[in-house]
């Protein structure tokens, strides 16, 4: 999904070598390096035996622990996209081996490089908000279909896909660590053996209380992909974040459909810059594996919880 | 004709008596309110009759029905007091500030052969009017993920009683109870309710909720209530369909922003959204009200309808309180 803005993002950024692109599928692994004039490889080992400091990782959930384990062991430093692993036990493994092998591990959330979140951020460090008292929050999207719908492959469906990002800016944001989820799931949507639909509900350790829309409720016809929306209640104020609200309304005859043609920042670009500014300097991963697999607790927490009926408390 | 004795002259007191005073076959015949001068202010215009005192008014107002607009912990205790006297009720919501209240309130209109109306007014909104028909026409095929919002700062009452949250219930009792009733028009009935919330915070003058609502058609609801706005009052409905999406949001539907430059003295200037329609939403569900006592006819809200929103108010604070889900059915 990512991988194509990830690489026009290497290929954009000054200083940094773009060595080529690898997938099991030989011939995909051709077609896309020649879109970015770069070396194809079908064998990752290929890759990695070569003469490359870092590889973004962008292949399905379930190859994320396995691919940045073969990338460890050859002493590359990581971007993994999120979710970070689809189970705990792979989460904190790829954490652990990383950190053994002395290599970096980010994970991908761009989200915190926007400048609408960063600004948000700042209102709330600042204490222009007062006290942090609730958080509203929704990462609302199309279906993706493809392997993120195959659950052998994700891990699971809107809600491991869409609950990681704000989860990560709420704790980016605060600091606080989420403490007990409770969530309600169904697939409705599309009333197949996914889930597509998902509000959870989130206590904090400062005390704050959040909700997570995480569904891939937008219809076909929707004139963009999704949205990240954060609505933060402190004590002496409100903020409200429209990450994607920099757009033009476009409605196209030729389509017959409407279309909102983002113009903010690249988010994309700026999480690539960061993971090369890392490497460069040496300096450690702004957004860690930790903080991936932090957000993914509270995504199988909301499925355990939505399976039982119950609050769930996240122990680490 | 019906005649009306209107009990609370306060914000809600005038709106629902300028309403009944628009309507051919109605009349405002008396207004309570304890405040003498406040009653007598407003009793003027209409050429009612001022009463202090419920009772009073219930046994010599010349009245057929009473509109209950006062505090919510008083519904309930009026509702059985103007069944007792014989006279239709037309209640403010929420009925009652507890579903035991409500129930008892129920049971006196039953007992006492009269009809009960809760003025859930927001059924008569245009806009819900409209989302509703969508939904229920299928345009969006089958309902799926429901949000809604709505609140502003606190409102400001006699005493200012919505500042006591036990009082008032606070911004889930007295704010998205609309949102809850008008769910369930849609939706039906609700099986589990989830909350967190400041209703146990003690921070003054400011309330906030997120309730999550399963029904039992299986649509999740993400309802939120807020008394924690600097400024503005807000609405939006989401609703998610698997055929299509339905969006709603009030600052983006006024079809006339007056702006004003500043005045002398002032910093700025004031900007005023408005959205007016012919006729307003509490013309609508009281003439409905009225109509139904003269045809015979059961008013749409239903005294159950009335119970339910309580319940699910109910339910929300538990869960507040508790931390754990409230299975209702």
């Amino acid at each position: 999904m990512h991988a194509f803005s990830y690489a026009a993002a290497v290929k954009q950024l000054a200083g940094v070598e773009f060595v080529g692109i690898a997938d099991p599928d030989a011939s995909r692994a051709a077609d896309v390096a020649k879109k970015f004039g770069v070396k194809a490889f079908a064998d990752y080992k290929e890759l990695l035996s070569g003469d490359v400091d870092g590889v973004i990782i962008c292949s399905e959930n379930i190859n994320h622990r396995p691919d940045v384990e073969l990338a460890a062991s050859y002493g590359k430093h990581i971007m993994c996209e999120k979710p970070l692993a689809p189970s705990m036990d792979d989460a904190w493994a790829m954490v652990e081996t990383c950190k053994n092998a002395g290599v970096k591990l980010q994970t991908a959330f761009p989200c915190r490089y926007h400048p609408a979140f960063i600004r948000l951020k700042k209102a709330v460090e600042s204490g222009d908000l007062g006290k942090i008292l609730a958080v509203k929050a929704t990462n609302q999207g199309k279906c993706p279909w493809g392997w993120f719908v195959d659950k052998k492959l994700s891990g699971g469906g809107a809600v491991i896909d869409h609950t990681v990002h704000v989860m990560d800016l709420m704790r980016y944001m605060t600091g606080a660590e989420p403490v007990r989820v409770y969530a309600e799931i169904d697939n409705k949507m599309y009333g197949k053996d996914f889930d597509d639909t998902g509000i959870l509900t989130v206590d904090f350790s400062n005390g704050m209380f959040a909700t997570i829309d995480a569904s891939w409720s937008r219809p076909k016809s929707f004139p963009f992909w999704g949205n990240v929306k954060m609505e933060v209640t402190g004590d002496q104020g409100i903020a409200n974040m429209d990450m994607f609200a920099q757009k033009v309304e476009a409605f196209y005859d030729k389509t017959m459909g409407a279309s909102y043609e983002y113009w903010g920042d690249n988010i994309d670009l700026a999480l690539v810059a960061s993971f090369v500014r890392s490497i460069a300097e040496d300096t450690p991963a702004e957004v860690t594996g930790e903080d991936g697999a932090r957000a993914v607790a509270v995504a199988l927490a909301a499925y355990e919880s939505a399976k039982t009926g119950k609050p769930v408390e996240i122990s680490r | 004709m019906k005649r009306v004795g209107v009990i609370g002259a306060g914000t809600m007191g005038r709106t629902h008596a300028s309403a009944y005073a628009r309507m051919a076959s109605a009349k405002v015949a008396a207004i309570c309110d304890p405040r003498a001068d406040v009653a007598e202010e407003v009793a003027k215009s209409f050429s009612a009759r001022v009463f202090t005192d419920v009772e009073k008014m219930l046994a010599e107002g010349e009245i057929d029905v009473v509109d209950i607009c006062t505090p919510t912990i008083t519904h309930a205790d009026y509702v059985k007091a103007a069944a007792a006297a014989g006279k239709h009720v037309s209640c403010e919501k929420p009925l009652a500030r507890t579903v035991e209240q409500a129930e008892e309130a129920v049971k006196a209109c039953e007992d006492a052969g009269v009809t009960l109306f809760i003025a859930h007014v927001l059924r008569w909104f245009p806009e819900y009017r409209k989302l509703r028909e969508l939904v229920k026409s299928g345009a969006v095929g089958e309902a799926v993920e429901v949000r809604t919002s709505r609140g502003g700062p606190l409102s400001r009452g006699i005493s200012d009683w919505y500042a006591d949250l036990k009082q008032s219930g606070g911004a889930v009792l007295d704010v998205v109870i609309h949102d809850f009733d008008w769910l369930r028009t849609c939706f039906g009935d609700v099986k589990r309710v989830y909350a967190r919330g400041l209703y146990e915070s003690g921070i003054p003058r400011m309330d906030y909720a997120l309730v999550t609502l399963r029904f039992e058609s299986g649509v999740i609801a993400h309802v939120e209530a807020t008394y924690a706005r600097p400024s503005g009052f807000v609405t939006s409905v989401e609703i998610a369909g698997n055929e299509g999406l339905l969006n709603y949001r009030n600052m983006d539907s006024m079809p006339i922003v007056i702006e004003c430059r500043a005045k002398e003295g002032m910093s700025s200037g004031v900007i005023v959204p408005e959205s007016p329609t012919a006729y307003d939403p509490y013309y609508l569900e009281l003439e409905h009200f009225i109509t139904c006592l003269e045809e015979g006819r059961t008013p749409d809200v239903t005294p159950r309808d009335g119970v339910e929103a309580v319940r699910i108010c109910e339910a929300a604070l538990t869960s507040i309180t508790t931390g754990e889900p409230v299975v209702l059915r």
